[in-house]
């Protein structure tokens, strides 16, 4: 369990950093240009590792099906979803409402165990742990914090 | 209205890319799942930017070099993710993934680093945190 959570600890780090890298690259540039440069990074570095790790087996796609090659457009819905958000609410509004949908969802995910993943039985527990951790996004994206250092006293 | 809509498909989403890849990855492997999402995901982004051409080689040259890159940590992101959904399930997996990432946007917002203007961290955002990892324990417990 401790290497998992590493693990996913790992993962949101990065991601962190990698909003803050792209919201810069789309400082200069449009949301279009953007995304097909990360996307592109994405690609090149997944497929340089892959081959590191895994030599040619990388292309051996044996039990591959057909709408896996589709399961990257899902990518494409994620950043017009996330785009149109905040431009219509707000940064703020738009990320609370943003992260507690992914995590109503990974748990409706769990409970169900679609896709043949591993089923997680839902438990009341899970519910009201998924419910502190959706507060707690909310009263840290709206609890008052001022901008600039040079403001306090 | 719309933008509610917006923000809580975009949730859903990014839910079921985790899923997706976990369940992929079972049948090709895990660098073969990121190696081939990215891809697909990519050839879909320069389709739609040569349609609507809204960057240049020239506005590209603008921004830190190192910025550019930013992109390559999804292979790390995916890997871990991947990982981590078959070890310890979706939930908890999103949580940890979720508090992380706020924690870090966090710590740089504090320090001000990367040009990102300077925030004072007041109260809420402790109690904010301290409640999130609260719910992350309940889960895992």
């Amino acid at each position: 369990m401790i290497v998992g959570l590493i693990l996913a600890l790992v993962a949101g780090s990065l991601v962190g950093l990698q909003n803050i890298f792209n919201s810069k690259v789309n400082e200069h540039t449009g949301s279009w240009a953007s995304t097909t440069l990360v996307l592109g990074m994405g690609f090149l570095a997944s497929l340089m590792v892959g081959l590191i790790v895994e030599g040619g087996n990388l292309f051996n796609l044996q039990n591959m099906q057909p709408w896996y090659w589709f399961s990257g457009l899902i990518g494409v819905g994620v950043v017009t979803c996330i785009l149109n958000g905040i431009k219509l609410l707000g940064p703020t509004y738009a990320i609370s409402i943003l992260l507690s949908s992914q995590l109503c969802f990974a748990l409706l995910w769990d409970s169900l165990g679609w896709f043949g993943l591993e089923q997680v039985p839902f438990t009341p527990q899970k519910l009201l742990g998924v419910l502190i951790i959706a507060s707690g996004i909310i009263v840290f994206k709206f609890g008052d914090r001022t901008v600039e250092a040079g403001e306090q006293f | 209205m719309r933008g509610i809509i917006f923000a809580f498909l975009g949730g859903a989403f990014i839910t079921l890319q985790g899923v997706a890849n976990a369940r992929i990855s079972q049948d090709i492997g895990t660098w073969q799942t990121a190696t081939i999402t990215q891809f697909t995901g990519f050839v879909m982004a320069l389709l739609i930017f040569l349609f609507v051409r809204d960057g240049s080689l020239q506005m590209f040259k603008k921004v830190k070099p190192y910025y550019l890159v930013g992109g390559a940590f999804a292979a790390i992101i995916i890997f871990s993710n991947i990982s981590a959904i078959h070890r310890i399930g979706v939930t908890l997996t999103i949580s940890a993934v979720l508090i992380a990432q706020l924690g870090l946007t966090f710590f740089v917002d504090i320090k001000g680093w990367f040009g990102v203007a300077k925030q004072q961290m007041k109260l809420p955002q402790f109690i904010g945190i301290g409640m999130m990892v609260a719910g992350v324990i309940v889960l895992g417990l």
